[in-house]
């Protein structure tokens, strides 16, 4: 009964591509809620430990926007289900790239019907390019009710803000793999360490992977008023995530949080959009003691109060906590990590490549030259090798291409699986196939 | 068993370690009072031995101790260290110790940097001498806005200490002397090439690990070739310098220069390289030579030895120019290439 429509500015296009991109490394599934006042993309991971939502503006972030239903209810509401990676292919990167000048668009209108008489469930997009090109996507979504995790911020009396180029400066430092992050602060510094839990002894040690504690002057921060001497862990993998959409935004990120083993929540605006991200957190990692859900806590203490603002106004539209949606069931991206029996807490481990290492392999300006001009040290890499085993999952960087990495679209055609074989398999072939097959 | 050292040329230890990543998952470093050597033997592939005087990386500071002769070997994984390294980039200070957690030894790497530069406050940019931030902080931050703040960074990598014994039949792989020896053009200009014939060859279905073969004689010219059932294309260097060979290096001294297979070499071929007679040829996997070819970010001389049918062995010196002689920092790359499978 709710009759949606919009258009987006080609800096909003883009700003979208931002928030799905992020969104897509939570979930596989993007839940879109939108009222009279404007949209929200919200998204809850499968282990329910972080819960990620995006508030875009009615009046600042759209070139229009009308959200309206047949009787005039202003409580109205429209809330549906989406895959991410189909809503990111409408929103690639290209959108905005001054190069790419055939791809640029003009406005991006989106509309969905939501009536009796219409028998279909589909989410319109149509990109008005140059030249007069629509592009028109027809999505289709999963009518579901949209979960909000509830985050008390009166009883969250740690506070702290920085600005997210400092904290993309800190997580550029950590390496590859690590599955959690450890706030702590002890005097006037502020250490972020990123680290993995102990793996096995033996030839295995070699393995484990770097353990990156980053020490930050208090003076760095906005304002940072927070308990010193707390260990708060969260999982490496959200922190990055948060911080590549926030320093997109150029915003400052203020975190919000009472005790370890309590929600943590990120937030930060600008330009209309609003973020929030409540992620669960585990404690003194020494002694970890059993962990319970950031999700939409169901019937937790914690919920009692209610908090205001942006919360209040969830609060209001926030379908019932009697069902919360079942995880995405084929979950590829879970299920590529280790398995992990659904109640046993702990931050998602982050198995998961660390996306952002891909982002910053420059792209190499003429792959098909052979004197490139000397600046980039990568490119002294040996050529096909640069897979470390970390393709796994989404790409942060903006060209979302099936390519993966830039430096692997001239390497001839072999799939990188069979390389990685060749290089951990002992004796390489030394005959050629065409010389065994010779009978045929 | 103490080591601790101050980094002093961090961009010279970055590239070795990349250099070295490429090549293997995990080196053996040997460590003692005058030196440092860097040993990649991977399961296949080319070997390296990369020694290096202590201060091409380290500062005076360098302190070592142990009970075996003040030597500490070590197995170090390259990509951990190669990504420690990676965030001294900008550093103001980098220091690395080895020291135990948990009962695990790792290394230690400390980075000290100054802080973002976008920070409001342009006081940043005058770098001080880096000492404890503790003390020196809090004076300047009185005078409010000298706001000079550092970010220490620590990296810790883990590492396996290696008894001597376990060291013992580590040696450097011996080899016949070489037929051809010649300064190699510019890397970076090899590599494109090479890889380009590489990629090439690969693109051909079901070419799996496809060989390129190297040659060199002794009047200056080097030639790449790669040869498939569907084509073969091969690319000439001419002018390159053959080094002399120095008499007091050479086993037999005058004698044996006259008698060595290099100078035997040099009585065939031309400077043209259009004769089919004087090359010393190998056969190398084009993948491995792309990866032994990323020692070229070092940006040292190299000089290729070519034994016939052989191996090949590269020599990179690394401070070219400065400090001729015994000084100098050589990394030795050599290549078996598996033709007749034998191993240097």
């Amino acid at each position: 009964m709710v009759a949606l429509k919009f258009t987006l500015a080609p800096d909003a296009a883009a700003r979208v591509h931002d928030i799905l991109t992020c969104l897509a490394r939570f979930s596989e599934t993007v839940s879109i809620e939108a009222r009279p006042d404007g949209l929200s993309f919200t998204t809850l991971n499968s282990s329910k430990t972080t819960y990620a939502s995006f508030t875009l503006d009615a009046s600042q972030f759209f070139s229009r926007y009308k959200c309206a239903v047949a009787g005039g209810d202003s409580q109205v509401r429209f809330t549906c289900r989406i895959l991410s990676k189909a809503l990111l292919a409408v929103f690639k990167g290209r959108i905005l790239d001054p190069r790419g000048r055939d791809s640029a668009i003009e406005s991006c209108e989106v509309s969905v019907n939501d009536t009796a008489d219409e028998r279909e469930c589909r989410f319109i997009i149509k990109m008005f390019c140059n030249q007069g090109v629509v592009k028109t996507y027809r999505l289709t979504y999963e009518s579901a009710d949209v979960m909000h995790a509830l985050f008390d911020r009166n009883s969250a009396h740690n506070k702290w803000t920085i600005q997210s180029q400092m904290l993309k400066e800190y997580i550029d430092y950590f390496g590859a793999r690590t599955e959690q992050l450890d706030i702590y602060a002890e005097d006037d510094r502020v250490i972020f360490t990123s680290f993995t839990e102990k793996i096995t002894n033996g030839k295995e040690v070699l393995k484990q992977p770097l353990r990156t504690a980053v020490s930050a002057h208090k003076a760095d921060f906005e304002n940072f008023d927070a308990q010193d001497k707390i260990h708060t862990i969260i999982s490496v993998r959200d922190f990055k995530s948060v911080v590549s959409h926030a320093e997109t935004l150029k915003a400052a990120v203020s975190a919000d949080y009472s005790q370890p083993n309590r929600p943590l929540q990120f937030s930060y605006g600008a330009e209309g959009i609003y973020c929030e991200y409540t992620l669960m957190t585990s404690g003194d990692r020494s002694a970890p003691p059993p962990i319970t859900h950031a999700g939409p806590s169901v019937d937790r203490p914690s919920s009692r109060t209610r908090s205001t603002t942006t919360t209040d106004q969830q609060n209001k539209s926030r379908s019932e906590r009697s069902a919360m949606p079942p995880p995405p069931v084929a979950d590829s991206r879970s299920a590529a990590r280790r398995t992990r029996p659904p109640g046993s807490a702990k931050p998602t481990p982050s198995v998961l490549p660390t996306e952002m290492t891909n982002a910053n392999i420059p792209e190499d300006p003429d792959p098909e030259s052979l004197f490139i001009p000397e600046q980039d040290d990568a490119r002294w890499d040996p050529a096909e090798d640069e897979d470390d085993g970390e393709t796994l999952g989404w790409d942060a960087s903006a060209n979302y291409e099936p390519g993966f990495q830039a430096t692997f679209k001239d390497s001839g055609s072999h799939p990188t699986s069979e390389e990685q074989h060749s290089a951990t398999e002992g004796l390489a072939p030394t005959q050629r196939l065409s010389q065994v097959r010779g009978l045929w | 068993m103490r080591f601790k050292a101050s980094i002093q040329n961090i961009t010279t230890f970055t590239k070795l370690t990349a250099s070295l990543a490429s090549l293997g998952p995990i080196a053996w470093v040997r460590l003692n009072e005058t030196e440092v050597r860097f040993t990649v033997i991977p399961e296949q592939g080319t070997q390296v031995w990369a020694v290096l005087s202590i201060n091409a990386i380290f500062d005076d500071q360098y302190s070592i101790q142990s009970a075996a002769d003040n030597v500490i070997n070590l197995e170090v994984p390259l990509n951990s260290l190669q990504r420690a390294l990676k965030s001294a980039s900008q550093a103001t200070a980098a220091h690395i110790r080895l020291t135990k957690k948990d009962g695990l030894p790792l290394l230690a790497l400390t980075i000290t940097t100054s802080t973002l530069s976008s920070t409001p406050h342009p006081t940043w940019g005058t770098a001080r001498q880096q000492t404890g931030f503790d003390e020196s902080e809090s004076t300047i931050g009185e005078f409010g806005g000298g706001r000079e703040r550092e970010t220490v960074v620590t990296q810790e990598i883990p590492v396996r200490v290696l008894s001597p014994h376990q060291v013992d039949g580590l040696h450097e792989p011996r080899c016949r002397e070489p037929d051809v020896h010649i300064m190699l053009p510019s890397l970076l200009q090899l590599k494109g090439i090479s890889d380009r014939f590489t990629r090439l060859a690969s693109g051909a279905k079901a070419v799996a690990a496809p060989k390129l073969e190297m040659a060199a004689n002794m009047h200056g010219c080097l030639r790449l070739r790669i040869n498939t059932d569907a084509m073969n294309i091969s690319s000439v260097w001419t002018g390159l310098s053959n080094p002399e060979l120095d008499p007091s290096q050479v086993e037999g001294g005058e004698e044996g220069v006259l008698e060595h297979p290099s100078t035997k070499m040099k009585r065939l071929g031309s400077a043209d390289g259009k004769t089919e007679e004087g090359w010393a040829k190998v056969r190398i996997d084009g993948k491995d030579w792309g990866k032994v070819m990323s020692v070229g970010r070092l940006g040292g001389r190299v000089i290729a030895c070519f034994c016939d049918d052989h191996a090949l062995i590269l020599y990179v010196y690394l401070s070219a120019e400065e400090e001729e002689g015994r000084d100098e920092s050589v990394l030795t790359v050599s290549s078996p290439f598996n033709l007749r499978g034998v191993a240097c």
